[in-house]
């Protein structure tokens, strides 16, 4: 039996709590197993990014817990959650978000540089990583001299670098055009199969969504379908 | 390493806005190195001046002697005195002075002068008096029957080198002391209250002519520029009979030039103060900018897994990176300044000559190039950017990682 490594228990998120309360997530259970490639998706205003960062750590739920690989991360204080995110999650966000005055093997050298890993460990593994992403010709172009689709790619590398059991995509291809996002899918594809990394995401995109092998669907805030499926 | 990297980076990002930040500290660096330099260095020659050429650092007298400051009060010469003082490795020389009053006649003119009984060939090693002589020629021996005057002062009783002067007052126990000296050099002293009124004797005449064989006012001691008085005043005490001798510093011998010193210093700081504050406007907003530009990307850094305090930390060699660019060009800049006007300084004339003589101060505009000056400054504008920079950390260390990464 696979290992449970999302568990959302109860989460809910309510803005302005005190003044005119907005209902983000409501009461939402999530249970995802390790290895999984999940879909989150729904129209905006869903709670699909709020969820996510709750998830991730990012933001704190209003009720509710998170149990990542069996730690309550709802629960940890803040150095120690900064921590876990470092060792355990990687984050892929819509706009790429790379450091702009680092190069692609830089932006991506420095999670493992906060971990700190010995140098030649680390530029072996950048290298891979790169490799992998299909950027080894753009080891020392700064983001600013990257594609969209050259960046999230870098961005991907970055997210996997300290080889976390999760990874976290709010959006990934939002900004791509298709070829760039079918180029994307198929390394998270081939990442999720070869390194049993967990791969969460939310998105619009039906391309995305086909890829994925479950799809958990949300409305106003709670899950309204969880459904697997065979990804195409 | 990487910290450093990335700050020194991030500085670069707006090119401009760092180039302004740095250029605006250069110039209060600039400015405060010349000013301080300036000031100092016109202080530095003013005590050199008056207290290496009257009083020295520090003086040893009889007990009771700067009361009452006669030449009663004076004490006998000793050489375990002198044995005792040596030994402090603080002391560099001392010299036995004779230090009185008398009136000075020459012609139809007489004048009050105050007479200084000198070991010569002492002060010439150690203060270079011979240096100073303007016309004639200088002193040789603790026994010549001659000597030297200040140039102010031998205008005023109209007499040149060859001529002989009078001199009258009262000796030791009361006797009356008077003898003719030929004058045998003129000096022009820094200070314009001294090269008024100063009469040097070989010490040996002095005490003869005041009935005081062997006796002194005061041993004058010389120490490095940078001692600390206070500190070798206790521990000279320390040394001495307290009931027979008496422990001074110049700053107690001659409080009227250390109040001025302190005065004008603290004008000086005012000055230099509201420049820095000036500038201190600058490098904050310059920082404000650099956290409020990047809270997206800070929050991001957080959310990958950096802590805050590092975060902190990088702002800060940010905000002191900017400042020691422009710190060290400034001081650089300074040094050129101060190095330059060190070996050529500023003679005033006309005017502003009148003026400064009237306050008793040479005419010349010294710079002084003391490492001092740089280190301070340096430490300032370090201290100021670390002081600045605790604001953007602390507003890092506030930030919530979804609303900076929302923002």
């Amino acid at each position: 039996m696979a290992k449970t490594i999302i568990d959302a228990h109860n989460l809910s998120k309510t803005y302005n709590a005190d003044t005119v309360p907005v209902k983000a997530v409501q009461d939402v259970h999530i249970h995802i197993e390790e290895g999984e490639f999940v879909a989150l998706v729904g129209p905006s205003g869903s709670g699909k990014s709020t969820l996510l960062n709750m998830i991730g750590g990012l933001d704190e739920p209003t009720s509710g817990s998170v149990v990542l690989d069996q730690v309550e991360i709802t629960k940890l204080p803040e150095n120690k959650l900064i921590d876990f995110r470092l060792h355990n999650i990687g984050f892929v966000f819509q706009s790429y978000n790379l450091i702009p005055v680092l190069t692609a093997k830089e932006n991506v050298g420095f999670v493992l540089q906060l971990q700190k890993i010995p140098k030649e460990e680390r530029e072996k593994r950048v290298l891979n990583l790169l490799h992998q992403v299909g950027l080894e010709d753009k080891l020392n172009s700064r983001p600013g001299e990257l594609s969209g689709g050259q960046q999230q790619r870098v961005a991907v590398a970055r997210a996997l670098a300290s080889k976390p059991k999760i990874v976290l995509a709010d959006e990934p291809t939002a900004n791509l055009d298709s070829k760039s996002t079918a180029n994307l899918l198929d390394i998270m594809a081939k990442l999720n199969k070869e390194e049993k990394t967990t791969f969460l995401f939310s998105t619009h995109d039906i391309r995305v969504i086909q890829k994925a092998r479950r799809v958990i669907t949300l409305v106003d805030g709670k899950v309204e379908s969880d459904v697997q499926q065979t990804p195409k | 390493m990487m910290l450093l990297k990335l700050a020194w980076l991030n500085i670069w990002r707006n090119k401009r806005r760092t180039i302004i930040t740095t250029t605006s500290v250069f110039f209060a660096v600039l400015l405060a190195v010349t000013t301080r330099s300036m000031t100092d260095g016109v202080y530095e020659n003013m005590i050199h001046n008056i207290v290496g050429y009257s009083s020295g650092y520090l003086q040893i007298h009889q007990y009771g002697y700067w009361d009452e400051q006669s030449i009663d009060n004076t004490f006998e010469e000793n050489g375990e005195l002198n044995q005792k003082l040596l030994k402090n490795p603080k002391v560099k020389n001392i010299m036995p002075r004779l230090n009185t009053f008398a009136l000075a006649s020459y012609s139809e003119k007489t004048k009050g002068v105050l007479v200084l009984g000198i070991d010569p060939i002492k002060e010439k090693e150690v203060n270079n008096l011979d240096q100073k002589i303007s016309k004639g020629t200088y002193l040789e021996s603790e026994n010549e029957n001659a000597i030297v005057l200040g140039e102010g002062l031998a205008a005023q009783l109209k007499l040149s080198v060859n001529d002989s002067l009078v001199l009258l007052g009262q000796g030791y126990h009361a006797s009356s002391a008077a003898a003719k000296f030929k004058v045998k050099g003129i000096i022009k002293l820094g200070s314009p209250d001294l090269n008024n009124n100063i009469v040097y004797i070989p010490l040996r005449q002095a005490q003869y002519m005041y009935g005081a064989e062997n006796r002194l006012t005061a041993i004058s001691i010389l120490t490095d520029k940078n001692t600390n008085l206070e500190k070798l005043k206790v521990s000279l005490q320390g040394l001495l009979d307290s009931d027979r001798y008496e422990v001074m510093t110049w700053k107690e011998m001659i409080p009227e030039m250390d109040q001025f010193i302190e005065a004008d210093s603290t004008g000086q700081y005012i000055i230099i103060g509201v420049l820095y504050f000036l500038i201190s406007f600058g490098l904050f907003g310059t920082l404000l900018m650099m956290i409020f530009e990047r809270k997206h990307e800070l929050g991001i850094l957080i959310a990958i897994g950096m802590k805050k305090h590092l975060l902190a930390l990088i702002l800060m060699l940010e905000s002191i990176m900017i400042a020691l660019i422009g710190c060290l060009t400034g001081v650089l800049g300074g040094m050129l300044v101060v190095t330059w006007f060190n070996k050529n300084p500023i003679h005033f004339t006309g005017e502003l000559k009148e003026i400064y003589e009237n306050y008793g101060i040479e005419s010349i505009m010294y710079f002084s190039n003391s490492a001092n000056i740089f280190v301070v400054q340096t430490l300032i504008v370090l201290i100021l950017a670390i002081v600045l920079a605790f604001y953007p950390g602390y507003t890092v260390m506030k930030l919530k990682p979804i609303d900076a990464i929302n923002s």
